[in-house]
This record gives structure tokens, C-alpha cells and sequence, in this order.
């Protein structure tokens, strides 16, 4: 429990968090004449563009094109350009605008090498915007089609906002597209920046008030706050990591705490994981898989116990960066304040939790203490109504599935969880209900961390692996599992049908981190609940 | 891209998929059911069986497996086999979660068997949805009263008396002891929905403690804090009862502060009976002479009792089928909830179905042999197991004698009922312990 989680810890969990939410993609189109294509030694036409919107999309077609061509959308994006700031970017960081055509190289290669076509798009306007992402995928993939009439099947694909990007453009052009592939898939912005928004409210009433979170004001001056608000949460995440190393049993509260002494009394470990709890963030992250322990007196109590916690942590600390600068985005982009707690039923939001947890949280009376100061005592946010109903009139999953969808997602990503394809799933079946979608075109595969992975130090210190474990994180899918998925969407666009349960199971019966059960019901964002 | 054959081809495809669903439903349904064959049954139990539950509920797996083993050697159920396959939860809720979906995805069991906990489970039983699933989910070792709510947990059927009932008996207990009635009584309490459950237990028993429980997180409890509550209730005049409402650790914690103390002596100690079993008191370094006197709460025989029946069949099947390990209340537990799922595959019959073996249980259950002393509960509206108690004394050998020499069982319900004295007859132990029902 000393030092390895504080050195290298918020660096690794933070960075990577960063790299991983706001580097997966977003589009735009043009007239094919715009195109400037060039053919690589690979055999590989790469015809490049900007579509109607200004945007740039980028087209790859292999010389022995099997006739599916992927469109694949990215997730969100800073959408403001950040100087140098420890942890977050380090080297500072420019708003990226660059189409994407794949989830990664490798699987770009992989597919490309197969005899399939990848398109994508960047966005003119990054950050939370969804609207131009359908449309920057359409027109790609209207320009591919006019300038490869061989292009006879067509998969929707992304990651993240980019899945959301996917399954909405499915939606709404239901003939576009012949299957769809949304991976680790976003909820709305607003169940979204619920989640994210939870967290770091959290932060601020019990630990550092210091913290804006929301209400960023106009101009510069708003993106000052928000660049200041980075360095106060990181500040807060280092000091929370110091205590619990200090004294992983009982650690202190953070000196800019101003929770009443009563609370005080509660090791900070407890309210860190009641806050991940009542936001809905996974308690099982890439270091700290809720149930090991390092060998000797803390064995089992540190899986029980402290493990949750550290869990949230790692994961809160990633979520909680994210919170200020999507929220902030979306505060500009929707012309006001946007998250909104001031109805949270905060005991209602803790549900079973406060069972399956209680050890954790430090018992039945230290939950009701932290949960009441949360209801009754810290000052809520309301938001603004018009703000809101802008961010609402984006474009809302309806689950009007008319061609064959494969969700790929982790039980434990933390920033898209897995109850975003609860909530498609829920809108799914009733809009086959209602007649809106065709049955049968909905397949859910998930991606399970292991049963226990933490590996401890001689110290007792909990070691951030390397590999991100997979399982956990957000979009941290191997290649295989990419590439497992976007078989099985190729091959379900050329039937018209989802593959059988068998053929699926065929597919990932050597991974052991996937599965398939039509029963499993990850539970939906906070937000849906 | 919008082709005019797509809604033909979701037409046919619909049609095809109901197509394949009729086919399904007129197959034997025990083709559908994972876990069984024409010769085997696969059942799944997640339960501790390392770290510090590990210690005193490590030995269940092994005890449930030895019984099944020795009804294997003899014909099996039905003519088929059952296999256990056993997962280390560690008593973690987490892991509990992981290891029961795994048991049901992945090893695909017919039914789980034998879990342990409650924020174990209940955790488990959501992330596995074994409700969905229809996985039956048979005699979980918990007296939680959440698990009473069979719309939440329609497939589960808990084998202890819920905590509630526990804590009403244990009221009635002290009210009607001359001795005890008359001493200023303190509850010391697990912070969660175990002393929750006994907290509302005594309110709803109308028994009166002299001052506010005092409650510890679990597995929160140290010696320090253990120490300073007894030393402050040492003050309390004459010989204050004190009853525990924790687990095994727990109350050891607290009876090792009282030897520091030398105050074994001054409080008369009751304990639940989650948290007083003897031979996990004694390994955890509590003195006998301590251990001498203290009343517990159980519904089972003292597992060193072999004039029982039950107690005498299931050491001989322990012996032969469980080589090596002791035989005690854990085993004890293990081998009797064992013989009750045997019980249940049997009611459910030859078509082996997890819809079947619920209702089996359901309308059968109750009647079923056990070594329990007091009534098994089941029924449609009912899946808690026993309902009722005795109280016992443990004396410096470790074993739980009839509190004045001769057995009084109460029974009741978990909310307003009374607290009834019981003459339950519990049914004879089967012909060398295979069930004929």
C-alpha cells in the first residue's frame, strides 16, 4: 500500500483514461470530386477528403475489396486545445480533427489485408457532437459507395460516442447500412454527464469545495475556471491516494475537506467508494479487482474493503477529469449549465449497494451519515432548462433496429458502462413491441475481466499492470476481439441475419473474456434508473 | 444502399426464427436444461473456502460433495450422478458475483447449491441473473428477511431462520428466564443488514435493551474497540447480560477482550447462532474455560451429539466420504442441506426441470427429512427455511447442551407473530441416510 499507486498510479489511470475517452473518432462528407486518392505499395487506394460540413473523412480500399466496406466513427474529442498540464497532458494538447477509420492500426491492417474497406470521418466541431458524427459517417459513406460501386454491404462501426454514432445513424437511415457494430456504446450526453457529473460533485462537497464541477462562465474566463478545475481535481485525486497509502485501514480525510467531524470519523475510503456507488462507477478497475489481496493480515479484508475503494479511485480519478472537460464542452456547446442534481434520490441511487457494500462503506450508520450530508447538507445544482433540452434534442437511441447489431461491452469500463446496451436493449424490445423493429437483430457480446488479476508488491502495494486489463477500462478490447466483432457484422451483413448462438460462441470460445447470455442486465446509468 | 428486398428478407427471417422457436418448445424440456444428462446432474456452490469465513465455512463444499458422493455409490438420484463443482468466493462480493456467473455460464450447472452470505449473494444472484436464468438457487446460508421477497429472488430458498426470528426468540429466551429477565441487557451488533435484521427482531419483540446497540461494521470490530465497550458495560451493576449479534470472528473478538479484561465472569454472554459455533471460537484462540457457559442460539443437534440419528448417519458418510476432515457443526450444516437437495431432486422426478425442482420444493420441501429440530418452512409464499430455535450452553468441550437440561423449541415469523413454543417432531433419518421420498 505505499508508494507504487501514488507514483505512477494517477499518471498511468488518468493518462490512460484521457487516451482512451478522447481518442476514439468523429465525421463529415464531400462530392467524390473532391477526392485525392493515392495507392500505396500495400495495394491500398487511400482517397482522402472533406465533406460537406468541412470535415475530413478518409477512405482505404484494399485491391482485393470483398465488397463490405466499414465506416467507423470515433468517440469524443477535446474539444479546446490544452497547454501542459501534469497527468492530463503533459505535453499539452491540440484539438484533434483527423478522420479515423478503425478502432487501431492494427485492426485497420488486419481487416484491410482481408479484402475490406474502411472509411471514416473526423468533425469540424469535436467534443460531444453527435449530430455531425451521423452525419459525417453518412457522407462518407455515400462518397465511398459513388466511387466504389462495388461496395454491396455496408457496416455502421465506433467506439464510444462513436458507437453511439453508429447505432444512431443505423436508426435513422435504416436502409444505409446493412448491420451495425457499436462498441463499448455511450448513453446520452445527459446520462452521461449524469455519471461523470455525480462523481465530481462528489469531490467537490466531500472533499475539496474548491472544485467549480459546473456554472462555467462565458469566454476565456470559463475556460480558465475549467483549466483551474483540472488542477484542483488532480490535486484531490493525489491527496485522496497519499491518504490511503498512508493508511489504507483508516486513511484521513483531505485537509480541504469541510464536511462536518462527524464524517471525519469515517475512513475517506469509504466515502471515495460511496461515491463511485451512488454514480454508478465500476468498482473493479485495471488495477484493483474488487476481491484480492495482499497475502498477510490484510488479505481478506483488502479485497472486501479497500480494494472497492482503491477501485473507484483509479476509475473516479479518470471520470472525474473527463467531467470537467466534457462538462465544460457541453456547457459551451448547449449555452448553459447542463448537469443536474438537484432531484437525486442519493439512497435511492445507493439501492442494493448499501447491502452488497456495507463493509466497505464502513457500516449501515456511516452510509446513512454520508448519504445524508449528501441529500440534506451540500448545496445541489440545478440546471438549465434550455441548456438541456438543447443537449436532449441530439439525437435519442430509439432501438428501432431494422438490420443486424453486435454490441461489444466491458462489465467494467468506467467512462461507457455496459448498462448503456441495457438501456439499448430495453429500447429494442420495445420497439419490437411496438412494431418499430424487427425482432431478432440485437446481439449483445460482453467482455468480463478475469476473476481476480491484482498483483501486489513486496510492499503490499497494489502493481498497475502494463497490459490494460482487459475487461475493464473504457473501449479496452484487443485486437482479436475488435476483429471478432467486426466478422461476425460483416458476415451478419451479407446474410441479413445475426449469426447463430453456435457460430457465436464458435467465434469467441478461445477467448475467455467473452461471452454471450441473452439474461445478463448490466445495470443502467444511474441517470435511467 | 436502401434495397427494396430488405423486408422481404425480415420476413422470412422472423418467420424462420419462429419457426425454430415452435421446434424448440415441443422438445423434451430436459434437452433444454444445462447441467442435466440421461446419468448426470451438475449442481454449483460459491461459498468461502479460504480467507477468514474460509475458517469456519471452508468445510461445507467438502461435506455437501461427500454426501453426494455416498448417494452416487448408491444408485444416485434417479439413476444419475451428481457432480458438485465448487468455487472459492472467499466470502468477497465481487468474487462471489464472478464465481456464480461463471458456475452458471461456464460450467453450466443445473442449480447452485449451499452459497453463503448476504452481500455475497444477493450480489451474485443479480449479476448472474439467475432469476432470468430460472437457475434454481438452494439453500443459501443466510437468515437475511430480504431474501424472503420472492419477487426479487424467486428461485432462491434460504435454509437458516431469518435473523429476525432469531432475535424475537432470542427476546423471549431472556423474558422468560427468571435469571436473566431481571439483568440489564446490551446488544453488540453487526452495522449492517444482519444486526439490522436482530435490531428490528428485538423491537418487534418488544425487548428493551438498557442502552443504544452498539453496532461495528463487519469484520470492523477490534480488539481495541471491543475492549472499551466491555469496560465501559463492566460498570453496569450486577450481571448484565450481553448478547452478540455477529459472526464467529466477531464474537470471538469480544470474548478475548473479556479474558484480557477478566471479565468473563461479570456478563452472562448470548450469542447468535451465525456466531457461535464452538470449534470456531476454540481455533481462534478463545479459552474453553471462557467458552464454558456462554448461550448460543441453534436449530440443529450439537454436532457431538452422536445419540442423534442425523448426527450418528452423517459421521459414518463423513468417515468413509470426507476422509481426514473433522466432523463438526459445519459439516454438520454442509451434509444436511446436501441431504435436502437430494430430497428435492428426487420430489422433482425423473424429468429433470429448474422449473420443477422449484416448485418440487415448494409444494414438498416442507416435509422433507432433515436434521433440522425445528419445521423447514416451504411452501408457494414461503422459501425461508427453518423457523424456529433452541437455546443451548456450550460447555469447556465445545459442545451446545439444551439450556436447563431439556430442549424448548420456539418458531415464528419474521415481522409481528408471535413467538410460539413448539412440539415439532422432526421426521426419522431415512434408512441409512439415502431419502426414500
Amino acid at each position: 500500500m505505499k508508494t507504487t499507486f501514488v507514483k505512477k498510479g494517477l499518471v498511468a489511470l488518468v493518462s490512460s483514461a484521457l487516451v482512451a475517452a478522447f481518442t476514439v473518432a468523429a465525421p463529415s462528407a464531400a462530392r467524390a470530386a473532391d477526392l485525392t486518392c493515392t495507392t500505396a505499395s500495400t495495394k491500398v487506394e487511400t482517397c482522402t477528403g472533406v465533406d460537406g460540413n468541412g470535415a475530413k473523412f478518409e477512405i482505404r480500399m484494399p485491391s482485393n475489396f470483398n465488397g463490405t466496406l466499414y465506416v467507423y466513427s470515433h468517440g469524443i474529442r477535446y474539444n479546446v486545445n490544452l497547454p501542459a498540464i501534469p497527468v492530463v497532458a503533459p505535453a499539452g494538447a491540440l484539438v484533434n480533427k483527423e478522420p479515423e477509420v478503425a478502432p487501431s492500426a492494427l485492426v485497420a491492417t488486419a481487416l484491410l489485408k482481408q479484402g475490406y474497406a474502411l472509411a471514416g470521418s473526423g468533425a469540424t466541431t469535436q467534443g460531444w457532437n453527435l449530430e455531425e458524427g451521423v452525419d459525417g459517417a453518412l457522407q462518407v459513406m455515400q462518397i465511398a459507395e459513388t466511387k466504389y460501386p462495388k461496395v454491396s454491404k455496408v457496416v455502421a462501426w465506433g467506439s464510444s460516442l462513436g458507437g453511439l454514432t453508429a447505432q444512431a445513424l443505423a436508426e435513422q437511415y435504416s436502409g444505409a447500412v446493412d448491420a451495425a457494430a457499436p462498441m463499448c456504446l455511450a448513453d446520452s450526453a445527459q446520462a452521461e454527464i449524469t455519471m461523470a457529473g455525480d462523481f465530481l460533485w462528489g469531490m467537490k462537497n466531500f472533499f475539496n469545495p474548491a472544485i467549480k464541477g459546473s456554472g462555467y462562465s462565458a469566454g476565456q474566463a470559463g475556460y480558465v475556471e475549467m483549466l483551474t478545475d483540472l488542477g484542483t481535481v488532480l490535486n484531490t485525486l493525489l491527496a485522496l491516494q497519499t491518504a490511503i497509502a498512508t493508511n489504507p485501514v483508516a486513511p484521513a480525510w483531505p485537509a480541504t475537506s469541510t464536511v462536518p467531524d462527524s464524517l471525519k470519523v469515517i475512513p475517506v475510503r469509504s466515502a471515495v467508494l460511496l461515491l463511485g456507488l451512488v454514480s454508478g462507477i465500476s468498482t473493479q478497475s485495471n488495477t484493483y479487482d474488487a476481491s484480492s489481496g495482499p497475502a498477510g493480515a490484510l488479505e481478506t479484508s483488502f479485497g472486501l474493503a479497500i480494494s472497492p475503494a482503491l477501485a473507484v479511485l483509479e476509475n473516479g480519478a479518470q471520470a472525474a477529469v473527463l467531467a470537467v472537460i466534457a462538462n465544460y464542452d457541453m456547457e459551451v456547446r448547449a449555452g448553459g449549465v447542463v448537469y443536474d442534481n438537484s432531484k437525486t434520490n442519493f439512497a435511492a441511487r445507493l439501492g442494493d449497494d448499501a447491502q452488497t457494500f456495507n463493509a466497505a462503506l464502513s457500516g449501515t450508520t456511516a452510509i446513512t451519515g454520508m448519504v445524508g450530508y449528501l441529500q440534506y447538507l451540500a448545496p445541489k445544482v440545478t440546471a438549465d432548462e434550455a441548456a438541456v433540452a438543447k443537449l436532449n434534442s441530439m439525437y435519442q437511441l430509439q432501438g428501432k433496429i431494422s438490420v443486424p447489431t453486435i454490441t461489444l461491452a466491458a462489465t467494467a469500463d468506467h467512462i461507457t458502462p455496459a448498462g448503456a446496451v441495457t438501456y439499448l436493449n430495453n429500447q429494442y424490445n420495445a420497439s419490437v413491441s411496438a412494431g418499430t423493429a424487427s425482432a431478432g437483430m440485437l446481439l449483445n457480446i460482453w467482455n468480463k475481466p478475469a476473476e481476480t488479476y491484482t498483483q501486489f508488491a513486496a510492499s503490499g502495494a497494489g502493481i498497475t499492470p502494463t497490459t490494460p486489463t482487459n475487461g475493464t477500462g473504457h473501449c479496452n478490447y484487443t485486437t482479436s476481439q475488435i476483429l471478432t466483432v467486426a466478422k461476425l457484422a460483416a458476415t451478419a451483413a451479407k446474410t441479413g441475419k445475426l449469426p447463430s448462438t453456435s457460430a457465436v460462441k464458435a467465434a469467441i470460445k478461445n477467448d475467455a473474456n467473452l461471452f454471450i447470455d441473452p439474461n445478463f442486465t448490466p445495470a443502467l446509468l444511474k441517470f435511467r434508473q | 444502399m436502401i434495397r427494396n428486398t430488405r423486408k422481404k428478407r425480415v420476413a422470412l427471417v422472423s418467420a424462420l426464427v419462429a419457426a425454430g422457436a415452435m421446434v424448440l418448445s415441443t422438445l423434451p424440456a430436459q434437452a433444454a436444461e444445462n447441467g442435466v444428462t440421461a446419468t448426470t446432474i451438475k449442481l454449483g456452490i460459491s461459498s468461502p473456502k479460504t480467507g477468514s469465513a474460509g475458517l469456519a465455512y471452508g468445510k461445507v463444499p467438502g461435506a455437501m460433495k461427500a454426501y453426494f458422493d455416498y448417494i452416487n455409490a448408491n444408485g444416485g438420484v434417479n439413476g444419475r450422478k451428481i457432480t458438485l463443482v465448487s468455487k472459492d468466493d472467499k466470502y468477497l462480493p465481487t468474487l462471489a458475483a464472478t464465481q456464480t456467473t461463471n458456475l452458471v455460464l461456464n460450467d453450466k450447472v443445473f442449480a447452485l447449491v449451499g452459497a453463503l452470505g448476504t452481500s455475497t449473494h444477493a450480489k451474485a444472484y443479480t449479476a448472474a441473473a439467475l432469476a432470468k436464468n430460472g437457475v434454481p438457487d438452494l439453500f443459501v446460508n443466510t437468515g437475511f428477511s430480504g431474501f424472503a421477497n420472492t419477487a426479487k429472488y424467486p428461485t432462491t430458498f434460504t435454509v437458516l431462520p431469518s435473523y429476525a426470528m432469531e432475535a424475537k426468540i432470542m427476546a423471549k429466551f431472556i423474558k422468560d428466564n427468571a435469571t436473566l429477565a431481571p439483568q440489564a441487557s446490551f446488544l453488540i451488533a453487526q452495522d449492517d443488514e444482519f444486526g439490522i435484521d436482530g435490531v428490528g427482531g428485538f423491537k418487534a419483540a418488544g425487548h428493551t435493551f438498557a442502552a443504544a446497540p452498539n453496532l461495528y461494521p463487519a469484520g470492523g470490530l477490534t480488539s481495541a474497540l471491543a475492549e472499551g465497550a466491555l469496560t465501559k458495560l463492566s460498570a453496569v451493576p450486577g450481571k448484565p447480560v450481553l448478547v452478540l449479534f455477529g459472526t464467529t470472528d466477531s464474537t470471538a473478538i469480544i470474548l478475548k477482550a473479556a479474558e484480557k479484561l477478566s471479565l468473563t465472569s461479570k456478563f452472562t454472554f448470548i450469542a447468535g447462532s451465525v456466531g457461535g459455533d464452538a470449534n470456531t471460537l476454540l481455533a481462534l484462540g478463545v479459552k474453553s474455560t471462557t467458552i464454558d457457559g456462554v448461550i448460543a442460539a441453534s436449530f440443529f443437534p450439537d454436532a457431538k451429539d452422536e445419540t442423534d440419528e442425523y448426527v450418528k448417519q452423517f459421521m459414518q458418510i463423513n468417515m468413509n466420504y470426507n476422509k481426514g476432515v473433522t466432523f463438526d457443526n459445519i459439516v454438520l450444516q454442509g451434509m444436511n442441506s446436501a441431504m435436502l437437495t437430494v430430497q428435492a431432486l428426487r420430489a422433482a422426478g425423473k424429468n429433470l426441470t429448474r422449473a420443477g425442482l422449484i416448485s418440487a420444493i415448494e409444494t414438498k420441501g416442507s416435509t422433507f427429512a432433515s436434521a433440522g429440530l425445528v419445521p423447514l418452512n416451504y411452501s408457494a409464499t414461503s422459501h425461508i427455511g427453518y423457523n424456529g430455535y433452541y437455546f443451548g450452553q456450550l460447555n469447556a468441550k465445545g459442545e451446545l447442551k439444551p439450556f436447563g437440561g431439556s430442549l424448548a423449541l420456539y418458531t415464528t415469523d419474521s415481522t409481528a407473530g408471535a413467538v410460539v413454543a413448539s412440539t415439532y417432531k422432526r421426521p426419522a433419518m431415512p434408512k441409512n441416510g439415502i431419502p426414500n421420498n
